[in-house]
């Protein structure tokens, strides 16, 4: 049955591939005439994204060669991240021109992996994954998922489960002090003579905690003895409290791919001069407003937080100044350029298990503050499962930090290349204030952050642009009636 | 008559039979269509119930989702991407093969070695471990979501301290309970606690994925009862690690901790629990010896038996004596694709290397590393303007190091 099935694929197999010859023949005789788009050149086709924010994998094997003819869904190569192996199929027809990598060699996500000459039409979305003019900038240069700084962190940290038990004792339920075991052991340290191995039993130890004197290492029965009497001595507090002085060991880890990505990020961001400016804005009517919204929509859904009125304020504030909005482009140190961006995409801090991670909202100058708080939802949602696609994570023009979601007044937030502005939100507290009538009131504080590239944008001009969204802020209404 | 049975024999053999010796049953090729399948396998061959499962992949129905469970006998379970010579201690797989005055031997009789075709690190199967695997559609596949089913069958079972950590793996805490965190969530237990080191969680189940254009397989180990928990750190412990430099993935090492839960209890409620997930309710059908009968399951069987999978699939490695202060003649050996590649050979002159290298001994260019059964033998002869006693040494070094495999004749040193 099964042999009868592959046999007849086989067959159809076949037969397309004498199909595509023919119209191979045929297009050199006559343009023909192609709804979708019909692409006759060799083109770079892009590592994808395969999750986990994973910006490197490596090449297991290959399984084209160049010259080789392959069909839509043909495996292509077999590359390994950590605990996935994952196969990468062609979306295309076509002839494989030129293989990027060897195989153990760490494939870039994003970057080019093989040259194929396409030999079928492509839909829109298949465009999209091969390489545009030059080739394409590591996917997510703007948001926190980045290329991890050498391959040996990628690999040491890759690693996954294994099943080496570390001086633990058969029953997992008895509280034991956990027995600190060194961090670097010789390779000899567990050598001993089954006299001794019968002493440890006994007693109760690891032979692995057990320091060795003898030949090579070796555990002896003094070493024993002495580290029974040593451990005695330990006090023995079931209770993790800070009374009785532990020995607290250093732990060594390296860095996950998050926070490679982030490593790598903020320390291009040191050569950024940053300078910080702060403004409390009385968010007591964008709360009063919020609740009013939230009373007459029933559905949770519909809640706003002050974050999306915020996002939009600040989009109203830079079409005033866009300069805060722009990039700058560094790649000629003696020419630096700006480049005053059209569009407004917004990142926003997203905390997830994972670390931080940084989606971009696109095109906010054309949403209404309820799209910006669905997309925000959205966004967090995709983060938090760790569903956000490269894109999702790319062409930030401008970040928000919303540090006050866990807490915080004042602070100083880090700008990401090649932006040129951030601000950083803090968490809104409730105040005693003096009103115009020089009574006391109770007012609702929010402090915003705003650092800025002092190369490009000067004190005065961030300064403008913070006020213009303070005001934004404390009167909504105002909001209204510059909004598009 | 005699002439008809003839005939329909020769006609029967002329085209490929499909008799049930070669084709599984028609039944069991039609439940590979079904939405939701569920299998238990009753054999312990690691071979066999590795290659069930990559044929489940391969030939399940595009959209369906599939449960298999399964236990081995003893074994050891290296990646897709990994080195066997820097994860494992070779020598200690043959039990007839190590010097008894070196270590003790543990009493597991032989054990298998065996490359599987998911990624991630090295584990220790036996029969207090249960394997559970799950293969669903690629686009509703997310990495916890299997993990966080087996916790639900833990803590059906009465086992409230599973939960699943940021890696996907499963772990048990070990705090005291906690009466302010009670929750449903599968990621957090009333027995964390904040502390960084007071206590670490034990991890009971690791996991690795291979994922293909539509399906994802998410496969993970769980530990029972093993009674062998002491023992895997002797396996596990390559003598040969700290000399060598590696590409490949790593294996992650962790505190692990026995469950105390029978295979029995453990497989009826992860049963259930995927039942509970995919909305079905069908028994679970028993696979087992009969598969080796199926040409692609009998296949993949002996590809993984070979041992050109298990040790010519190690990305490129090199190992190196220089750091150990003991040896005095260097030697450095490049090996790719479990090929012995490049490398040199010299005597260290008062600490300081350089001076006398010579390339590699002729016989050891392009020799694949697991058909070397004795190091003396190939270096022998080769090393001229070094005294025996050095060579002897050096190769006793290197047969602690890069031992011969299961199977393969040796010669001991005394």
């Amino acid at each position: 049955m099964a042999t009868a099935l592959s046999a007849l694929r086989y067959a159809i197999r076949s037969r397309t591939i004498n199909l595509h010859y023919t119209a191979l023949l045929k297009s050199s005789q006559y343009r023909a005439f192609h709804v979708s788009r019909r692409v006759d050149v060799v083109k770079p086709f892009l590592l994808a994204d395969i999750g986990e924010g994973i910006t490197e994998c490596q090449l297991i094997q290959w399984f084209v060669q160049p010259g080789a003819r392959v069909e839509q869904f043909d495996k292509l190569c077999e590359v390994q991240s950590d605990k996935a192996s994952v196969e990468i199929t062609s979306p295309f027809d076509g002839v494989i021109k030129k293989l990027y990598y060897d195989p153990d060699d760490m494939a870039i996500t994003g970057k080019p992996l093989v040259d194929i000459d396409i030999q079928s039409e492509i839909s829109e979305e298949d465009e999209a994954k091969l390489a545009g003019g030059e080739g394409e900038a590591s996917p997510a240069d703007e948001g926190e998922a980045k290329m991890s700084s050498g391959q040996q962190e990628m690999e040491a940290q890759g690693g996954a489960e294994a099943g080496m038990a570390e001086a633990k004792e058969v029953k997992s339920d008895t509280p034991r002090l956990a027995a600190r075991r060194p961090t670097s052991k010789s390779d000899h340290g567990t050598l001993a003579t089954p006299a001794v191995r019968h002493l440890t039993k006994e007693l109760d130890v690891n032979i692995g905690d057990v320091e060795g004197t003898g030949r090579d290492g070796r555990v002896l029965k003094e070493d024993v003895h002495r580290h029974v009497s040593l451990k005695s001595q330990k006090p023995e507090t079931p209770e993790p409290s800070a009374k009785a002085p532990k020995t607290r060991e250093d732990k060594r880890a390296p860095l996950t791919p998050v926070q490679s990505g982030m490593f790598k990020l903020m320390t291009r961001s040191l050569n950024i001069p940053h300078f910080l400016y702060t403004c409390a804005a009385d968010v007591s009517a964008l709360t009063a407003l919020r609740k009013k919204l939230s009373g007459a929509n029933k559905s949770t859904e519909q809640k706003l937080t002050h974050l999306p009125f915020i996002i939009k304020a600040v989009s109203l504030a830079l079409q005033q100044h866009p300069l805060l909005n722009a990039s700058l482009d560094t790649k000629d140190p003696k020419k630096p350029e700006l480049v005053y961006k059209g569009a407004h995409n917004f990142g926003f801090g997203a905390d997830t298990p994972h670390g931080l991670m940084v989606p971009v909202i696109r095109n906010v100058q054309d949403l209404s503050i309820v799209e910006i708080a669905v997309q925000l939802r959205e966004l967090s949602e995709k983060a938090r499962n760790n569903k956000l696609a490269p894109f999702d994570l790319r062409d930030a023009t401008f970040t928000i930090s919303n540090i006050g979601s866990v807490g915080g007044g004042v602070v100083a937030p880090v700008i990401s290349e090649p932006q040129v502005a951030i601000v950083g939100i803090g968490r809104s507290k409730v105040v005693p204030a003096f009103d115009e009538n020089e009574e006391l009131v109770r007012k609702e504080e929010l402090t915003l952050s705003w650092s800025a590239d002092h190369r490009v944008v000067d004190g005065a001009e961030c300064a403008r642009c913070a006020e213009r969204v303070r005001s934004m802020i404390e009167d909504p209404a105002s909001m209204m009636v510059n909004m598009r | 008559m005699i002439v008809w049975n003839s005939a329909c024999r020769s006609a029967r053999l002329s085209t490929r039979p499909l008799t049930v010796r070669r084709c599984l049953s028609q039944r069991t090729l039609d439940r590979l269509t079904d939405p939701v399948q569920s299998y238990i396998s009753t054999s312990r061959d690691p071979y066999l119930n590795l290659s069930i499962e990559h044929f489940l992949l391969q030939q399940s129905a595009p959209e369906s989702v599939v449960l298999l469970l399964y236990v081995n006998r003893p074994s050891i379970i290296i990646g897709r991407n990994q080195n066997p010579w820097l994860e494992v201690n070779l020598a200690l797989l043959d039990p007839s093969s190590h010097d008894q005055s070196y270590s003790e031997p543990p009493g597991l009789g032989a054990v298998d070695l065996v490359r599987r075709r998911s990624g991630g690190g090295t584990v220790f199967h036996d029969e207090g471990n249960v394997n559970w695997t799950v293969i669903c559609p690629s686009k509703d596949f997310t990495r916890d979501q299997h993990a966080e089913m087996v916790v639900r069958a833990l803590r059906d079972c009465g086992i409230d301290r599973a939960r699943v950590n940021v890696r996907h793996d499963i772990v048990l805490d070990q705090g005291q309970h906690s009466l302010t965190i009670g929750s449903d969530d599968t990621h957090s237990t009333p027995y964390q606690t904040p502390e960084a080191d007071a206590r670490k969680p034990l991890k009971v189940s690791g996991s690795a994925y291979k994922l293909t254009r539509q399906r994802a397989l998410h496969h993970g180990t769980c530990l029972l009862s093993s009674p062998n928990l002491n023992i895997i750190p002797h396996y596990l412990h390559s003598p040969a690690k700290p000399y060598m430099t590696a590409r490949g993935v790593e294996s992650v090492s962790s505190p692990v901790g026995n469950i105390l839960l029978s295979n029995e209890r453990f497989i009826a409620s992860v049963q259930k629990q995927f039942g509970k997930l995919y909305r079905s309710i069908g028994d679970a059908q028993e696979v087992g010896d009969e598969w080796q009968e199926h040409d692609s399951v009998r296949k993949g069987c002996d590809e993984l038996k070979s041992p050109e999978w298990t040790y010519l699939q190690t990305p490129q490695f090199s190992i190196s004596n220089q750091s150990d202060t003991l040896t005095d003649v260097d030697l450095e050996l490049s090996v790719r694709n479990g090929v012995i590649s490049s490398g040199f050979c010299g005597t260290r002159k008062s600490g300081y290397s350089g001076a006398a290298r010579t390339g590699l001994p002729a016989g050891l260019d392009g020799r694949r590393l697991h058909d070397i059964s004795s190091w003396d033998d190939e270096l022998g002869g080769s090393l001229p303007s070094v005294s025996h006693d050095r060579v002897t040494r050096l190769c006793k070094w290197l047969h602690m190091m890069l031992p011969p495999p299961i199977g393969r004749p040796n010669t001991h040193f005394r």
